[in-house]
Order: structure tokens, then C-alpha cells, then sequence
């Protein structure tokens, strides 16, 4: 599902990540982890094609993401979910229509992006909170609402960069619940943490980053 | 790209319009403003056109004959220039006619006119010329053409309509070069505007783009704004174009030495349309153009 060969990413004379590969297989959740700086973000965004590798070879729900053209982008992002830690959702777009956008997006009918909400809202636990705006939620809340616009167009890879880091202990767990559920539904899930309660908690395989280098995989 | 698509980023554009209401208004005004001053600008020379066209094509020669010259000759030439192909009418003037044209058309002048005796004023023939005349050039060399030593004088009043003439066509060049000022000022403004609403909605876009929004879905809702503001921007503007003409044509009226204007035209249906896709333009042209720059900065 993901595979890295030899990636490199470098930023003038910085190097963010160095000789990087790993190989993530289908229906997988894993963590991505490692001090702040250590390279975790830079390879989220690697795996979004938010940024390209300076060198190596990356590949991404059958995609070489080496090679992606601009234009193909949006191709790549509509197979894949992205939750952030800041949730990123639009202030002035209900719960309802935040979600949705997912499906929006690819020209999905209004009718069925309606009955589709209602379904991704009851997987995270958030029933009839359509009509609502991000404000009158709780952070927990706000993210699980993240969650159901990743999932929305049932995506086979669904990338979390510090899905935890904004909320208390209870909600972070209640968010990895939802995490671990969606990937027993088959969905490949990769986290990036540095929660290592959390990651004790939810044991599962760590990819460690340490100075932009490998240190685990 | 699917009707249910484009139904979708319908639905943005005018959610959006009503969501920035403000911006959408001063960006309609702006192409309004912009628009009416090109307006204004065919109107004049719309109207001044035709005015010296109405000139034009009333095409006379004068030519008064010397005091030696008698009857027989006069009746001559006034066949000569009768037979001539490009002629229509020719009037023979006495100097009786003349002083009577003149009792006539200036007051108080009898008692200094019957002072100067009967033939203060000269004979002359006023010769009516073809429509296909109606050039300065043409009638000078007409006037050239029939020149003779019976005649005294020659008064074709082309100097001055060629003076005006002239005048129009700088008036053109001046309002070519204005125009195009008004129009690269309102695009300016209109970018500007537009390029606040894109960021007002950055978080969106940007949001948008990590869902998998594909580029027209982000540009398409914002050039359609531009084009439904630069709508509303010409169909204002027409409407002010109309009340400023009604208003001219009413002080016009009332005005006893500007009535040769009081058949003000309104601009053409071809202008109008012509003003429309300008405006649609300049909406959709400054909308395309602060969406390419936003999408670029941000990558």
C-alpha cells in the first residue's frame, strides 16, 4: 500500500529526511513516531504529495508519487484521508457540510452525501450533529469530525498527524478508538505521534524517526 | 467534469456572493463606474458622429459671381454645373434674393441695407452635391473643377467641418487610450477585491485541496462570481447610462441653442452588448487572474 525506496528530502541545506525505506502493507496501522523534528510531518506530507522527495522512489495507494504530475494530485488525495492535529475544518460550514466537502469534490449527488454523513457521523459517534457549527463542539469532537470527513469517500489509506495532540486522555483514546475501528474495516491507518502512553495503550508497528533518519521500522 | 459537479460549485459561487456581499457590491460598483464612463464616452461620440454626418451629406457649394459678369454668362455656367454628374440641384441667387434672404434672417439691418443701394450682396449659385460627396476632399476638388474668373468667390464650409472632423478623431484616439486607463484600473481594482474574497476563504480552498478538490473546482465558483459580478456591474451601469441620456435629453430640450442635440441617440444595441461582455470580462478576467496569483503563492 505505502512503499519507500531510498527517500531523501532536503530543504536548501537541511536535511529533513535522509535514505528513508519502509514498506506499509494493506489493511496495516502503524505509527510513525519520534521526537519533534525528527521527520514525521515531512513524511506525512511525503505520503500527501503536499511536498515532493528530493530524491528516491515513493509509492502511494499504486501511485509514484515521484512521478506525480500537479494535475494528478487530487487524484491521489481523493484515495487517501488526512486527519491533522489543528482538525482543519471550515468555521463557517456546518459539521454537516464540512464533511461532505470529501464527496463534493468529486461530484458526488447531494442526496447521497446527505444519507453518507449521517453514516460516517454515527461510525465516530457524533449522530445528528450535522446542522452544527465546528464551534459549538468540543475539540474532541472537532476531530472525530475530521475523522468522518477522511473516511467519507471510503478511502484505502487514512494518514493522522498528531490526531491526539490537542485533546485530553480520555478523548485521545476515544479518537484511537475510532482509528482502530476504521482500520478494521481494512482501511490502512498511519499515525504520527510522539504519545507513547497512547502508543502503549494501542500497541501496534512503529516506524521511529530520529533525526531524520530511520531508527526503527 | 458532471452536471451534479458543476451544480456544486454553482451552489459555492452564489453561497459565496452572499457571504461577502460587501466585496461583491464594491466590485459590481467599480465595473458599474468604469463601464458608464465608456458609455458616456460612445454617447458623445455617437452623437457627434452623427452630427457631422448630417452635415456631410448636406452637401453644398456657393459660388458668388464677380459684378461684370451678365445674365447670358451667369446662365451659362449655372447649365455647365447643372450637366455635371455629381451635381443634384443648382439654384441661381439673384442680388434681389440675397438682400431678401438677408432682411430676413437679420433683424434691424433694413434702414442700412436700402442705405447701400440694391446690390450690395452678389449673385451667386448654390449648387447641391451628390451624398457620395460628402467628403472635404471631394468637394474641394470640385470647387477646384468649376473655378472660373467669373466667379468672385467659392464657400464650400468644408475648413471648418474638417477642423471638427479632426477633432473627433483625437477625441477617438484620446477616448481609445481612456478607455483602455479606465478598464486596466478597474481590473486592477476588481483583482484586488477579489483576491480579498479568495482569502477571506483560504482556509477552504486550502482544506478543499487536501480532500482532493481538483483545480477547476477551486477556480471554477470564483469565476463565476466575477462573471455574475461583472453582470450586475453592466446591467447597472446601463441603467445609469439610460437615466444619465433621459436627463440630458430633458435639459436639452429646454435648452433653445442646443436643439440640433435634442435627437440625443442612446448608445447602439451593439454597444450595449458590447458593454455587457465587457463587463463579463472584466469580472471574469480579474477573478482568473487574482485566483491564478492566490493559487500560486500558495502553491
Amino acid at each position: 500500500m505505502i512503499r519507500l525506496y531510498n527517500v531523501h528530502k532536503q530543504y536548501g541545506q537541511h536535511v529533513a529526511l535522509r535514505d528513508i525505506s519502509f514498506t506499509v502493507s494493506k489493511g496495516e496501522f502503524c505509527y510513525i513516531t519520534g521526537p519533534s523534528g525528527a521527520g514525521k510531518t515531512t513524511m506525512l506530507k511525503l505520503l500527501y504529495g503536499a511536498i515532493q522527495p528530493s530524491a528516491g522512489q515513493l509509492q502511494v495507494a499504486g501511485m509514484n508519487l515521484s512521478l506525480l504530475k500537479k494535475s494528478q494530485l487530487p487524484i491521489l488525495r481523493q484515495q487517501i484521508g488526512i486527519v491533522f492535529q489543528d482538525f482543519k475544518l471550515i468555521p463557517t460550514r456546518t459539521v454537516g457540510e464540512n464533511i461532505g466537502l470529501a464527496l463534493e469534490v468529486i461530484g458526488t449527488p447531494r442526496a447521497l452525501i446527505e444519507r453518507r454523513v449521517q453514516a460516517v457521523l454515527n461510525i465516530v459517534g457524533l449522530p445528528g450533529r450535522d446542522h452544527l457549527y465546528p464551534a459549538y463542539l468540543s475539540g474532541g469532537e472537532q476531530q472525530r469530525v475530521a475523522i468522518a470527513r477522511a473516511i467519507i469517500n471510503d478511502p484505502s489509506i487514512l494518514l493522522a498527524d498528531e490526531p491526539t495532540g490537542n485533546l485530553d486522555g480520555a478523548m485521545a483514546v476515544a479518537v484511537m478508538d475510532i482509528l482502530q475501528k476504521i482500520n478494521l474495516r481494512g482501511t490502512t491507518v498511519l499515525v504520527a505521534t510522539h504519545d507513547a502512553a497512547l502508543m502503549k495503550r494501542f500497541p501496534y508497528r512503529c516506524i521511529r524517526f530520529r533525526n531524520g533518519q530511520l531508527e526503527k521500522r | 467534469m458532471t452536471l451534479t459537479s458543476f451544480q456544486h460549485i454553482l451552489r459555492r459561487a452564489t453561497r459565496s456572493i452572499w457571504e461577502n456581499l460587501y466585496l461583491t457590491a464594491v466590485s459590481a460598483s467599480v465595473i458599474g463606474a468604469s463601464l458608464i464612463l465608456l458609455g458616456l464616452y460612445s454617447l458623445i461620440q455617437n452623437n457627434l458622429s452623427t452630427v457631422i454626418d448630417s452635415w456631410n451629406k448636406d452637401v453644398h457649394v456657393s459660388v458668388y459671381f464677380a459684378d461684370d459678369v451678365d445674365d447670358t454668362r451667369r446662365f451659362e455656367l449655372r447649365d455647365q454645373i447643372q450637366n455635371m454628374n455629381e451635381v443634384v440641384k443648382v439654384r441661381y441667387v439673384t442680388e434681389a434674393d440675397a438682400k431678401q434672404w438677408m432682411l430676413e434672417e437679420v433683424s434691424g439691418i433694413n434702414a442700412t441695407l436700402s442705405e447701400l443701394g440694391d446690390n450690395i450682396l452678389p449673385a451667386s449659385l448654390e449648387i447641391t452635391l451628390d451624398a457620395q460627396m460628402a467628403h472635404p476632399k471631394r468637394i474641394e476638388e470640385f470647387a477646384t473643377r468649376i473655378d472660373s474668373p467669373d466667379f468672385a468667390a467659392t464657400d464650400y464650409g468644408v475648413e471648418w467641418v474638417d477642423k471638427f472632423n479632426a477633432f473627433l478623431r483625437i477625441f477617438q484616439v484620446l477616448g481609445t487610450f481612456v478607455g483602455l486607463l479606465i478598464i486596466v484600473a478597474a481590473m486592477f481594482l476588481v483583482t484586488n477585491t477579489v483576491h480579498l474574497v479568495i482569502y477571506n476563504r483560504r482556509n477552504e480552498i486550502e482544506i478543499a485541496k487536501l480532500v482532493g478538490a481538483t483545480k477547476s473546482f477551486i477556480i471554477l465558483p470564483f469565476l463565476i462570481e466575477g462573471a455574475i459580478q461583472g453582470l450586475i456591474g453592466a446591467l447597472g451601469a446601463l441603467t445609469g447610462l439610460w437615466l444619465i441620456h433621459q436627463t440630458l435629453v430633458n435639459q436639452l430640450q429646454q435648452t433653445e441653442t442646443l436643439k440640433m442635440f435634442t435627437q440625443l441617440d442612446f448608445i447602439s444595441p451593439g454597444q450595449q452588448v458590447i458593454l455587457i461582455l465587457i463587463g463579463l470580462s472584466l469580472g471574469l478576467g480579474a477573478a482568473l487572474i487574482a485566483t491564478v496569483r492566490f493559487l500560486r503563492k500558495v502553491g
